[in-house]
């Protein structure tokens, strides 16, 4: 669904109407993926939040990172930032998030 | 297992960039500009934890470390330091908050708009902005709130950066000053505030918009520039008009801009009043893992000087003299006196100072380093500026991961 969305974009920047003058950039298309998972916050965190930013604002962060603070930071993208995800959502991306990414994380699976 | 994963990434990326230049192909026969990714990318390993990037050039960017590439948050390579005083544009960094940038700005359609607390409302377009005075040039570093973040011990969230947030460019543009007296400001005006073309992807978000006090604004330094290093803006660094704060975070240097207001308050945006925020005492800093009890808006760049000419790990000869250089800043005030250790800080020889391009450049620094014997060396530099700033041995902490300035190490071997 992501990818159809990028490409969507790539196609309407290609068609929009340019005057001689305007300076127009094609950015590139992004690679970085969420890790597949079981559990499901997979699936909903690659619907709430590659809605508004690439897959890099998770994957960079320092791995000691809490769950509080995966629980902190889906409550500051909702409260503060508005992201439009349903609030029944939160607990099983913080899961995921906690468990993926965070210091939950098996220390083999290192990304 | 692993490596099969990297060259089906690699290959898609591949597959990604092909028609990426196609769709690029195509505006260029319309007769734009069009630039585009141009290298698919390798890795780059940073010194901290999780510290993997790619490497790959945006439009008008050459080969860039990504912090994310949507919205684009790109980090200069280390090396491009070393490589003059003046970064080039295609290195220049680049951070962004939202998504939704303008990828085609047409420059005879730009309006810049003026309103708020002033007599005359204006809306003013590139040519009627570069006629409001005689053109102004200054070098200044530009550097990320959150330059170094990556290497804050303990860790924190955020921009997960090493020390490449930051560059050094030649900037052209009037002073802001004559804009607003163009539109006169009224006696009740407190703030300015700063708005660009770069939006939330969704409706619901906090629009990216800065505050500067009127004074600040008014001090004939504070800019409007429309080209770096002789050149225009690369669009990535807020074509076709951003803000130049000369000494100030680079949070301040609003891209894109157009939109200008006048308040006759305190501004409180989000992007003032909760995030770039910095505890409100001398350093800036609380105990590590604390919360601080007040803030204050995060404003000058604290004194920094890094080794430029070695990385960590390089050889250098035993009994023969290497000169080691680098760079030194501050908010403004300007680098007076720099300071190199051969010894991990036990003892400190004066550097020789290079050319002064101003007080909010880049000044490069060298200093000649003979080791007596094999095995390791700890080199370090401090700064010192014209109002006695020095850079702490200790990396002080906030929880934002804000202002680093510690005094920097790089391990040599002599052999």
């Amino acid at each position: 669904m992501h990818s159809r969305f990028l490409g969507a974009l790539a196609l309407a920047a290609a068609c929009a109407p340019l005057t001689a003058t305007a300076l127009q950039v094609t950015l590139p298309a992004e690679t970085a993926v969420y890790v597949p998972s079981e559990l499901p916050g997979y699936q909903l965190v690659q619907q709430n939040c590659l809605i508004c930013h690439s897959a890099q604002y998770v994957l960079t962060q320092p791995r000691t990172l809490p769950r509080s603070y995966w629980q902190a930071t889906v409550e500051k993208m909702s409260k503060a930032f508005g992201a439009p995800f349903p609030e029944q959502d939160s607990a099983a991306m913080v899961d995921y998030l906690s468990r993926t990414y965070g210091a939950e994380r098996p220390a083999a699976a290192a990304p | 297992m692993e490596h099969d994963q990297a060259a089906e990434a690699h290959d898609a990326t591949r597959r990604r960039l092909l028609k990426a230049l196609g769709v690029a192909g195509a505006s260029a026969l319309a007769g734009a500009p069009a630039f585009s990714a141009l290298a698919a990318g390798t890795q780059v390993t940073l010194p901290f934890d999780n510290g993997e990037r790619d490497l790959l050039s945006f439009p008008q960017k050459r080969p860039m470390i990504v912090l994310t590439s949507r919205p684009p948050q790109l980090e200069t390579p280390f090396s491009v330091f070393n490589q003059g005083l003046i970064t080039p544009n295609d290195a220049f960094f680049v951070r962004y908050h939202w998504a939704a940038l303008p990828t085609s700005i047409d420059p005879q359609a730009y309006r810049l708009k003026v309103g708020g607390k002033v007599g005359t409302p204006l809306e003013l377009s590139l040519d009627e902005i570069k006629k409001l005075a005689d053109p102004l040039e200054v070098v200044a570093v530009n550097q990320c709130s959150g330059n170094s973040r990556g290497h804050f011990q303990p860790r924190v969230n955020g921009g997960q950066l090493s020390n490449g947030a930051m560059g050094n460019a030649r900037w052209t543009g009037v002073p802001l000053k004559a804009l607003l007296d163009k539109a006169g400001v009224q006696a009740a005006a407190r703030q300015v505030t700063f708005n660009g073309m770069d939006k939330p992807p969704l409706g619901n978000g906090p629009d990216f918009v800065k505050a500067l006090d009127l004074d600040h604004a008014l001090d004939g330094e504070v800019m409007l520039a429309w080209a770096m290093n002789g050149e225009d803006l690369p669009l990535l660094n807020g074509y076709p008009l951003r803000l130049v704060v000369p000494g100030y975070y680079g949070t301040y240097w609003v891209k894109h801009l157009d939109n200008i207001e006048v308040i006759d308050g305190e501004f409180d945006g989000f992007w003032m009043s909760k995030a770039y925020r910095i505890p409100d005492n001398a350093c800036g800093c609380v105990p590590p893992g604390t919360a601080p009890e007040k803030t204050v808006p995060i404003n000058r760049f604290s004194i920094r000087s890094f080794i430029t000419s070695l990385q960590d790990g390089a050889q250098v000869p035993v009994g023969r003299a290497t000169q080691v250089r680098g760079i030194a800043f501050d908010g403004g005030y300007g680098i007076t006196e720099v300071e190199f250790s051969a010894d991990d800080g036990a003892s400190w020889q004066k550097a020789q100072l290079g050319k002064d391009l101003g007080r909010y450049s880049f000044r490069e620094w060298t200093a000649s380093f003979t080791p007596p014997r094999q095995g390791d060396y700890a080199l370090k530099v401090r700064a010192l500026n014209r109002i006695g700033q020095q850079q702490p041995l200790q990396a002080q902490w906030n929880p934002a991961g804000y202002l680093r300035n510690v005094v920097e190490t790089t391990r040599v071997v002599a052999a």
